[in-house]
């Protein structure tokens, strides 16, 4: 809503006119200001002329001679621009005056004749872009005001945002009603008295929907002469960035500015038979609208039909075939109240966002109706001539009646505190217009201009907003212990254990192409579906992290990395109802990786590990050490999409809680990715539940033995077999257990694992022949799973 | 000439023996020379054993004497040549300190994570419990329980996204916001409620510097038997403080939300210039950063919640991660929250 501050003092003798205090003002009765324009007179001296005489330049074809009368008697100007004749009133710079650009004005002689001064054009003025001719003004303009007077500058435009629930604030009326409010002064509405001839307008109006019609006033105006508004109209309109069309047309957004009631103005004439008929649509009715569009109806639309079909668009747009032209001599005007989610579904519909669909949407006072009619009646009649007939329409389907609230101190107290007395309340209340009667609760009455006031709470905010938000103080209410859940916590931990291992965190959209899922292992079914997707590729919910993970180390390794690891905590989506509520999908929360590249790891052997299975699993027993996750035990799987000799699932008292592994090369290389991708992807729930924490136990104080073992064993058997049941022959004594060699190449289908077994007694020093025993019992221990000691 | 004359003058001519030695290796050479079995001290040595009684004492004393000088003038020289040694050892081990030649990994949080859990911190430490809450989500919670009307248009398909899931009359859609959480915690829980829901929310925005189809909220909801409208500004502006700096001062502005009443924005001081100093990166001349919405509990969202508006009182409050990071930190676009580019993540370890 664009208010010029000019404009704005016709209704409000406003305490200051300062920029920045009333952006104050504004900002805090919450109308916000996005924008403010300033217009500023680029220009002085010039003044409002009549051009009294023309005659041809003696030497020259292109210019003219012209008398224009500033004031005080015809003084000659020659002129270059043709769209004016004898009579036009444009604008005069007398010699002296200084135009934009510091462009300076005087006395000249122009091929031997004299010229006083010059006639311009909007251009020249700094007002707009044409410069094809004189800016004229138009007959009903002062002769020799100056022209600041006329366009009103210098003048303020403030742009402001005014929130869905105040329909009121949509008009000059309201923001002067919320200021005088602030400000505490007085406001009004300029006073336009509309007088009538005798005589009813020819026009019934039967309302058959009365749900979405709350009222419709009409009333007829006689002997109108179309033509163009006064400049004065023109020029507001144009500060509020609405074109002029005629002076009724412009009439009715004019008074829409005003009053926040929009118009409608019908060519009489041109309303077939004589009744106007309110109701919902047939479906494929077609209206065209004053836009030249063609709308096919829906059964919901409200239109108002004449007898040849619908003519107008309810709150909305009118119809071109009734609309006033510039042959129109008699005008119905409509001011009418509509349903306000009707004109919101209506104007989105067709996208018809007009000035008065967004009034319509939000609510318009129904008792403005006829104030709203009145006003614009009687402003045709001062625009266009004519007379008003003094019987008019005026159907209330819906009377609106002000609504009582009472408001109890106590909670006006509760909300905003203890300072707030009754007086202050009242005063405030009755400020913006409200009627307040003492006691406690108030008894207060709202009027019906106000139809997000309903309710108590609704009156606290009224008070909040007037006494002003920026004058409470700011407490620090004392709460009871909060803090962060153990599952919070560990949330915490997981994200400092991945990060500390080199992995950056990603945020990827939940959304999936099915083509991207394929190759990952899922099909279409149980995909969960958006009914609406932005685009038909992201119409699928994800039902696997991977996809987007790998996604984002294509795009930074095309984008010239070469070692990216990421993980990321997201939720994944399938048709399964809810286990906790059914009514939902289900819905659970993952952690997933994937890296590619070198990772800056120490590999077996001591040398930076190239990135593949083993990097998930080593990221996973590291994860494992963080959260205390040795009750989840890992075990060679082959999970569609995964490595199926390079990769394994996560199983926690025998239920599958995740993988981890190598991508499947065919995933890979779908993903336009070279080189191993190490993935895994977990159900966080159950890593981040609680673990008992363990009891501590002493480090023995005694000397260690070590010693290695080497053993040849079948290269598919696996070593954490071989480490448990050697480290279970060694008994007690054993302190740790470790692989520090793989061989593969051993010969005839075998691999050699070297262990470093370290044994410590926590009571006493080992001797040799405490040790020879257990390493003897390994040995025997290691040969039941088919592992033979390597010769030494 | 005898041993003891042998002797006086092996330890005579000792000393420029060791000193002669230039390193350990020499030094080696100069001891076995001096000590070794060949030496005058060796052959000494194991001649005494055929020695005339009477002189062997005399010689012996002697031959103490020598070891013990001469083994006394080579420790002392392998002491020098030691230190000289591992001072040309260290020089010869210099590194090049300005050459990154091993990298400990080390990753980083997203940014969004990272302003989720600066501002959780921060309520926490105001006694707040962290909630979250199904991101499909019926309507019911999303709008009706947060008094959404019928036919607001943030209900209409071109805003909301919707899943084809259950029943018709259960209606499922994608949360456009963080409050139904509110709204469920509450349904469970009795005041005093003190919390914060940080989670991901979506909207059908086309992704551009300013919009993503999913983002993420922080929505903070306090119901308490003594709850005022200062208090809301009071923790807005402790938050603010927190994350913001020290210096921060808040406003509030009337607004409208339909879940709070009276509803506001909250404007941050600017960080950067101090207050409006013009053209400003952060807050270009404004002097305020527009932030987050807010107001008190609306009493309809209490009694839906099964709460008596006259017996208690609450706020709430929802900022956007993404934004406060863009602010904080002079991101341009929303598009990098998503990219996952890690020349842009890592810039924020």
């Amino acid at each position: 809503m664009k208010v010029p501050l000019r404009w704005l003092q016709e209704f409000i003798d406003l305490p200051t006119t300062d920029v920045d205090e009333l952006t104050y003002a504004f900002d805090f009765l919450g109308l916000t200001v996005e924008g403010v324009e300033e217009h500023v007179a680029g220009w002085s001296d010039v003044f409002v002329g009549k051009v009294t005489d023309i005659q041809p330049h003696p030497d020259a074809d292109k210019i003219r001679v012209c008398q224009v009368d500033v004031g005080n008697g015809p003084s000659q100007i020659i002129c270059g621009a043709w769209n004016f004749g004898v009579g036009a009133v444009v604008p005069v710079a007398v010699p002296g005056a200084i135009l934009p650009g510091d462009f300076q004005i005087g006395q000249r002689t122009i091929r031997g004749v004299e010229s006083n001064g010059m006639i311009c054009s909007e251009q020249e003025l700094g007002l707009g872009e044409d410069h094809a001719g004189i800016l004229v003004l138009g007959d009903d303009i002062e002769i020799g005001v100056r022209l600041e007077d006329v366009l009103e500058v210098p003048d303020v435009v403030f742009e402001l945002d005014v929130t869905p629930n105040r329909p009121d604030a949509l008009s000059i009326m309201g923001v002067a009603r919320d200021l005088a409010a602030w400000f505490d002064i007085e406001h009004h509405v300029p006073s336009l008295p509309m007088t009538t001839v005798p005589g009813a307008t020819s026009i019934e109006v039967d309302i058959e929907d009365t749900h979405g019609c709350r009222r419709f006033t009409a009333r007829e105006i006689q002997g109108v002469e179309i033509g163009p508004s006064p400049f004065k109209v023109r020029h507001r309109l144009h500060k509020v960035g609405v074109r002029s069309i005629s002076n009724v047309v412009d009439v009715t957004n004019y008074v829409m500015f005003e009053l926040g009631h929009p118009l409608h103005a019908f060519d009489a004439d041109s309303i077939v038979g004589d009744r106007l008929v309110v109701k919902r649509a047939d479906a494929g009715e077609k209206l065209v609208t004053l836009d030249g569009e063609e709308r096919a109806l829906v059964a919901e639309d409200l239109i108002i039909y004449d007898e040849d079909g619908p003519t107008s668009m309810s709150g909305t747009m009118g119809g071109e075939r009734s609309e006033v032209s510039d042959t129109t001599s008699r005008v119905l005007m409509e001011a009418a109240s509509w349903d306000p989610p009707t004109i919101m579904r209506m104007w989105r519909r067709y996208d018809l966002r007009s000035e008065a669909a967004t009034r319509f949407e939000r609510g318009v006072d129904p008792s403005l109706a006829d104030v709203a009619n009145q006003r614009a009646s009687a402003m045709v009649v001062a625009l266009s001539g004519g007379e008003v007939l003094e019987g008019a329409v005026d159907v209330v389907t819906t009377p609106m009646e002000p609504l009582q609230v009472s408001l109890a101190m106590k909670y006006v107290r509760r909300i905003l505190g203890d300072g707030f007395d009754e007086s202050q309340v009242s005063d405030i209340l009755t400020r913006l217009g409200m009627t307040v009667e003492a006691g406690d609760p108030l008894a207060v009455t709202v009027p019906t201009f106000r139809p997000d006031l309903t309710r108590d709470a609704d009156l606290i905010e009224e008070v909040a907003r007037i006494h002003g938000f920026d004058k409470f103080d700011a407490t620090l209410p004392t709460g009871p212990a909060g803090g962060l859940t153990v599952e919070q916590k560990r949330s915490r931990e997981l994200v400092e254990a991945l990060t500390a291992a080199g992995l950056d965190q990603a945020i990827n959209l939940p959304f999936v192409n099915p083509v991207d899922l394929e190759p990952l292992g899922y099909g279409d079914a149980d995909l969960l579906t958006v009914n609406n997707p932005l685009r038909e590729e992201e119409s699928k919910l994800r039902p696997t992290m991977l996809a987007g993970l790998l996604s984002s180390l294509r795009y930074n390794l095309s984008h010239g990395a070469a070692d990216v690891g990421f993980f990321e905590i997201g939720r994944v989506f399938s048709t399964e109802p809810n286990v906790e509520d059914p009514r939902l999908p289900a819905q659970t929360d993952r952690l997933a990786w994937a890296v590619v590249g070198g990772t800056g790891m120490r590999g077996l052997s001591g040398a930076t590990h190239q990135v593949d299975g083993s990097t998930s699993l080593a990221l996973w027993r590291h994860l494992s050490r963080r959260l205390d996750l040795d009750d989840v035990a890992i075990e060679a799987a082959a999970p569609a999409g995964y490595h199926p000799g390079r990769s394994a699932s996560l199983t926690l008292r025998g239920e599958t809680i995740g993988h981890v592994g190598e991508l499947a090369p065919a995933a890979a290389r779908h993903y336009e990715i070279s080189g191993r991708v190490a993935v895994a992807e977990i159900d966080l729930g159950p890593i981040l539940t609680e673990r008992a924490p363990a009891l501590a136990s002493a480090p023995s104080v005694y000397p260690f033995v070590d010693f290695d073992l080497s053993f040849l064993i079948s290269i598919d058997q696996q070593a954490q077999p071989l480490l448990e049941v050697t480290v279970a022959a060694g008994g007690d004594l054993v302190e740790s257990a470790r692989v520090f060699d793989e061989f593969p190449g051993a010969g005839d289908g075998q691999k050699a694992l070297a262990i470093r077994y370290r044994l410590r007694a926590g009571d006493r020093t080992l001797t040799n022949d405490e040790v020879a025993p257990v390493r003897q019992a390994m040995i025997e221990a290691a040969d039941g799973l088919g592992a033979v000691l390597r010769g030494v | 000439m005898d041993a003891v004359q042998s002797l006086d003058e092996a330890i005579e001519s000792a000393s420029t023996a060791v000193e002669s030695a230039d390193d350990l290796e020499q030094l080696a050479a100069v001891e076995t020379s001096l000590l070794g079995p060949d030496s005058v001290v060796g052959v000494v040595r194991k001649s005494m054993g055929r020695l005339d009684p009477q002189e062997r004492p005399k010689v012996g004393a002697k031959l103490n004497e020598a070891s013990v000088a001469i083994g006394g003038l080579l420790d002392s020289r392998r002491s020098v040549l030691e230190v000289e040694e591992e001072s040309r050892r260290l020089a010869d081990e210099k590194i090049d300190v300005t050459l990154e030649s091993i990298t400990i990994p080390s990753g980083v949080k997203h940014l969004v994570q990272k302003v989720i859990d600066d501002t959780v911190d921060i309520f926490v430490g105001l006694g707040y419990q962290v909630a979250s809450g199904p991101e499909a989500e019926l309507a019911f919670y999303n709008f009706d329980a947060l008094n959404t009307p019928p036919d607001h248009p943030s209900r209409w398909d071109s805003d909301t996204m919707y899943l084809d899931f259950g029943d018709p009359g259960d209606e499922v859609l994608l949360r456009t916001q963080t409050s139904p959480v509110q709204a469920r915690w509450m349904e469970s829980h009795d005041p005093p409620v003190y919390i914060v829901v940080p989670g991901r929310t979506y909207r059908k925005d086309t992704i551009d510097a300013t919009h993503l189809p999913v983002f993420h909220q922080i929505e903070g909801l306090a119901v308490d038997s003594n709850l005022q409208f200062s208090d809301l500004k009071g923790t807005l502006l402790h938050w603010a403080r927190e994350f913001f700096g020290p210096q921060s001062e808040v406003r509030l502005r009337p607004h409208f939300f339909p879940f709070t009443e009276p509803s506001a924005e909250l404007d941050v001081s600017c960080f950067s210039c101090d207050g409006g100093q013009p053209g400003c990166r952060v807050c270009g001349g404004a002097g305020w950063l527009e932030l987050l919405g807010c107001g008190m509990v609306d009493p309809f969202v209490l009694e839906t919640a099964g709460y008596d508006p006259y017996e208690v009182s609450g706020f709430a409050f929802g900022m956007g991660p993404e934004r406060l990071a863009m602010v904080r930190y002079g991101i341009d676009s929303m598009k990098h929250f998503i990219e996952n580019d890690v020349r842009f993540l890592r810039q924020f370890g």
